[in-house]
């Protein structure tokens, strides 16, 4: 609303309608944002049975590449967004050779405290390195301001989030409905074993799943670096949400990341907007909810939930 | 083409099979008969390496494959039909068909499979697990021929399906026998072994307790009927 | 949350007792053999802050070097006629918690003998370490909390408030209504410590003559604050301030800028220290208007004690990291006068005393135990007006100590 001036003739409803069309408009902006963040712990978890614990943590770590990549190497905000996943997936593939595929045959709890470890690691490394009170970096060119359609004004930045989580959130799932590796990603992720009598190295599929995912947090890191504190415990809140998230939409159903991505976003929206303390909370009340009438999530298979 | 020597194997301190021994000729159909519980299947995923804490030996082709794990023994020439049919619910059923990979090149055309078993071209685009029981085994059976495997292990593929559809079973399997495909069958179905199959181990316990051929087979089956428990 | 937290303890372990060996090799200072007026024998100072969460970079193990500065200044000065003739600095991680920040100092002022506290950020944990300092009959010297309470209501003869508080940062908006920004929203997050700053805010931008049209609660912590920012500019008031702080306030001012607010309202932000400028960049915080409690780059003395920081600790200091220097050598001041570390002995040497140091100007340590000086309301430089890193701030207007600071507060009776 900031460059709009008021008339003095507008009614109040009216005035309360553009706020309302304005605060669903930034719910979705979030929302796509939270998808996208969201989408790769849905995908490790889906193909590896691993809580990735760390998906926080390689958010921040993208973010934190950015503005390195910014400030040191002058490297920019669009190189970023390339950079940076590609950076990304070969950490991935080097933490799942390392560490996670030694604890894959064992219960999943390993694996969660594995992951927990290691984003304490990479958080205090990352304070270690670049204390605590954070990077700067800049709005890219050309993505400052505010564009202004009928009554309600978006800032461009939040609508290139959007549009940009959408188009990543569509390729994903046009990679794994409609390509043949797709399509061994959803085999192995329901039924490991028996794809495996059927002839597939599932093993083979799983390390670049499991980097692919750690690319996602990455490229989700970058695309906050513009509007969010970069800090070394940036990504300690946000894995919340995303845990969040993925319960809402179902463990391991991409579908239902993005799904419940967009909907915790327009509850965090209008919770900020009409109950503003209780903004966060609302999240996890419909979580409750969730849990309580759809125990495996809103797009979840009932036996991945048991 | 397949030979099982002297093969025992466990769950963790439970013992489920002793010293078994089943061979099984090219272009042969053998039987496993027994009770719930005698380890038919766990023998089967031994073969598979699904099962992998056994003793003894196994060898496809005479080479032994018991190092090997379950995607290189399915390049190897063995098919696995699961008892539950092994559908991917969140697959087409085209895409349940074409997921494995062609491992010899005996192996169906796709449209030979659809020409043998119509409904799955006509339900190519449902999910796998929409179709019925029937369609279902049809399916696993179909997939594993466009593998071109040369050994197949068949878990119980008659088991809760109309007899229509069993005989239509037994008609697959003993044209796929003409073309030089061994089968390792599973079945309580007494009467149904009896009609596809040359040779049959009786297990009992986790042991072979007797080997016989189809002929001895049939001329004791109320006999064997009274084992089984039937 | 449970990720910082539970970081921290390692990492504070390790930190702590770095800073501990350091503190024994380097602290002893020449001995002089003279009959000691020390309890133990020696003057042990605890530093208890923020040492790896969201405040250690505005103090944390900076502000322990910035009492070791004191420590050697003192020793310089006063040579073997120094009454604290061996001087010991513990340190310990209170990781802004209450529970712990208690624990912490018992421990400190019990099992280390500790003679005095300093610092202690987050007003809750500020609080907690004040009762804990009243119980021991043991000096606390608190900087980096802001709340009014540990000078009114929690008052106690043993606690000082050196640095800052709500009021005085309040002081800035009633410069503000006075140039013409006379409608505010204020965003403030909803726990103790924003909700001081609200009511300070409130009363300092009505007092002036402005108004406030809306108040919006937030979560804390919280990164999204894109509704809310809008919420704020529903009533197009002429400023909007935010009492966030951290990392908060970084996320804040970024989702500002972006949403265009900036080009037509004023942004005041209730409390800031120069590391959030240097963090997210003096582009984005152009303009802004804040109190500031002391800049490094304000005069030469300041400057010239900056300097040496820096060769310490390779960064320029925040007030806190001053803060916690004056009050560290203005404590060892109290015992040289007083002859003994004797906590009530310091305390009265301490009461009604008129300081001038590189952070106190005209400072004065009122009844109430808050410390009344010269503060400075400040202006974000643009980025073309920036002379060297860390140069980030405009001295719009010095706020005589009188001024700055309310009269004591009635609810304190010590």
């Amino acid at each position: 609303m900031g460059g709009i001036s008021v008339h003095p003739l507008e009614t109040q409803e009216n005035r309360d309608m553009e706020d309302f069309i304005q605060y669903t408009v930034q719910g979705l902006s979030a929302g796509g944002f939270y998808a996208l963040a969201a989408l790769g712990l849905a995908v490790i978890f889906g193909a590896l049975g691993v809580v990735n614990f760390a998906h926080g943590a390689c958010y921040m770590l993208g973010a934190v590449g950015a503005a390195v990549l910014l400030g040191t190497f002058n490297i920019n905000f669009w190189a970023a967004l390339v950079i940076i996943p590609l950076l990304m997936f070969g950490f991935g593939v080097l933490i799942e050779r390392l560490l996670i595929q030694w604890l894959l045959r064992l219960d999943i709890l390993y694996n969660f405290l594995l992951t927990f470890g290691l984003a304490l690691l990479l958080v205090d490394l990352v304070k270690r390195e670049y204390g605590v009170s954070g990077l700067p970096y800049e709005v890219p060119p050309g993505l400052e301001g505010l564009v202004t359609i009928g009554s309600v004004s978006i800032q461009k930045y939040q609508l290139f989030v959007f549009a940009f989580s959408v188009v990543i959130c569509l390729a994903v799932w046009l990679l794994l409905t409609r390509t043949r590796v797709g399509m061994i990603v959803r085999a192995a992720t329901e039924e490991p074993e028996r794809t495996r009598a059927l002839g597939i190295n599932v093993g083979r599929w799983v390390t670049p799943i499991f980097g692919f995912g750690i690319a996602l947090a990455g490229l989700a890191g970058v695309l906050a670096a513009p509007f969010r504190a970069i800090t070394a415990s940036m990504g300690s809140n946000f894995i919340i949400v995303l845990f969040a998230i993925v319960v809402i939409g179902g463990l391991g159903s991409i579908l239902g990341a993005v799904v419940a991505g967009f909907l915790v976003g327009l509850v965090e929206a209008y919770g900020q907007a009409y109950a503003p303390s209780f903004s966060q909370l609302v999240i996890f009340i419909l979580m409750a909810i969730v849990i309580l009438v759809r125990p495996a999530g809103l797009f979840g298979r009932r036996q991945e939930a048991v | 083409m397949l030979d099982i020597t002297n093969l025992s194997a466990s769950y963790g301190e439970a013992r489920v099979l002793t010293d078994v021994s089943v061979t099984v000729n090219p272009g042969e159909v053998v039987t496993l008969v027994g009770r719930n519980g005698a380890g038919k299947t766990t023998l089967l995923k031994c073969v598979m390496g699904l099962h992998r804490d056994y003793e003894g030996g196994i060898s496809l082709a005479g080479a032994p494959v018991d190092k090997r794990s379950p995607d290189q023994r399915a390049k190897a020439g063995i098919g696995w039909v699961p008892d539950d049919r092994g559908m991917y619910a969140s697959l087409t059923v085209a895409e349940n068909l074409t997921l494995p990979p062609v491992v010899h090149s005996s192996g169906w055309s796709l449209d030979k499979v659809y020409d043998a078993f119509p409904v799955l071209r006509e339900r190519r685009n449902s999910m796998g697990t929409q179709l019925s029981g029937g369609e279902q085994q049809m399916l696993a059976i179909a997939r594993v021929l466009r593998m071109g495997s040369r050994l197949l292990l068949l878990d119980e593929p008659s088991e809760g399906l109309a007899p229509v559809i069993v005989q239509r079973i037994g008609e697959i399997i003993r044209e796929i026998k003409k073309e030089g495909v061994s089968v390792l069958l599973v079945e309580q179905n007494v009467k149904f072994a009896s009609t596809v199959a040359d040779r049959h181990y009786l297990l009992a316990q986790g042991r072979v307790v007797e080997q016989l051929d189809n002929a001895d087979f049939q001329a004791r089956e109320s006999e064997l009927l009274v084992h089984l428990g039937i | 949350m449970g990720i910082t937290k539970r970081t921290g303890t390692a990492f504070a372990t390790l930190v702590a007792g770095g800073v501990l060996l350091a503190g024994c090799a380097g602290g002893g200072g020449p001995s002089t053999g003279a009959t000691s007026e020390l309890t133990n024998d020696k003057v042990v100072i605890g530093v208890l802050n923020d040492q790896s969460g969201v405040y250690k970079d505005l103090s944390g193990p900076n502000s322990v070097e910035a009492v070791r500065m004191a420590i050697a200044d003192y020793q310089e000065k006063y040579g073997d006629d120094a009454v604290a003739s061996e001087i010991e600095v513990v340190t310990a991680d209170h990781q802004n918690k209450p529970d712990v920040a208690n624990t912490q100092a018992q421990a400190m002022y019990d099992r280390q003998n500790a003679d005095i506290i300093l610092d202690v950020p987050a007003s809750s944990a500020a609080l907690a370490v004040s009762t804990v300092a009243a119980e021991k009959q043991k000096l606390y010297i608190n900087i980096g909390a802001a709340t009014m309470e540990l000078t009114g209501a929690s008052c106690n003869k043993y606690t000082f408030h050196w640095a800052y508080n709500t009021q005085m940062l309040a002081k800035g908006a009633t410069g503000l209504v006075e140039d013409g920004g006379e409608t505010w929203s204020i965003v403030y997050p909803d726990y103790a410590f924003g909700q001081d700053m609200l009511k300070s805010f409130s009363e300092a931008v009505e007092g002036a003559g402005g108004t406030v049209n809306e108040s919006i609660a937030t979560p804390f912590p919280n990164d999204n604050f894109a509704t809310f920012i809008t919420k704020a500019q529903s009533t197009n008031p002429d400023v909007i301030g935010t009492m966030q702080a951290g990392g908060d306030l970084i996320n804040f001012v970024k989702q500002f800028n972006q949403s265009g607010a900036r080009d037509t309202t004023t942004l005041a932000v209730g409390l800031m220290f120069i590391t959030d400028i240097h963090s997210l960049g003096v582009e984005e915080f152009a303009g802004t208007t804040f109190t500031d409690a002391w800049y490094w780059n304000y005069d030469d003395q300041n400057r010239e004690w900056a300097d040496r920081f820096m060769e310490i600790t390779d960064t320029r200091p925040s007030f806190a990291h001053a803060a916690n220097y004056s009050a560290a050598f203005q404590y060892l001041e109290a015992i040289q006068r007083a002859g003994t570390d004797d906590a009530d002995a310091v305390v009265a040497e301490l009461e009604g005393q008129k300081i001038d140091d590189v952070f106190l100007r005209n400072g004065e340590i009122r009844a109430d135990h808050s410390v009344a000086h010269d503060t400075y309301l400040a202006k974000v430089k643009s980025p073309g007006d920036v002379k060297e890193e860390w140069d980030y701030e405009e001295i719009i207007t010095t706020l005589p100590a009188a001024q700055a600071y309310a009269p004591v507060q009635e609810s304190c009776s010590l």
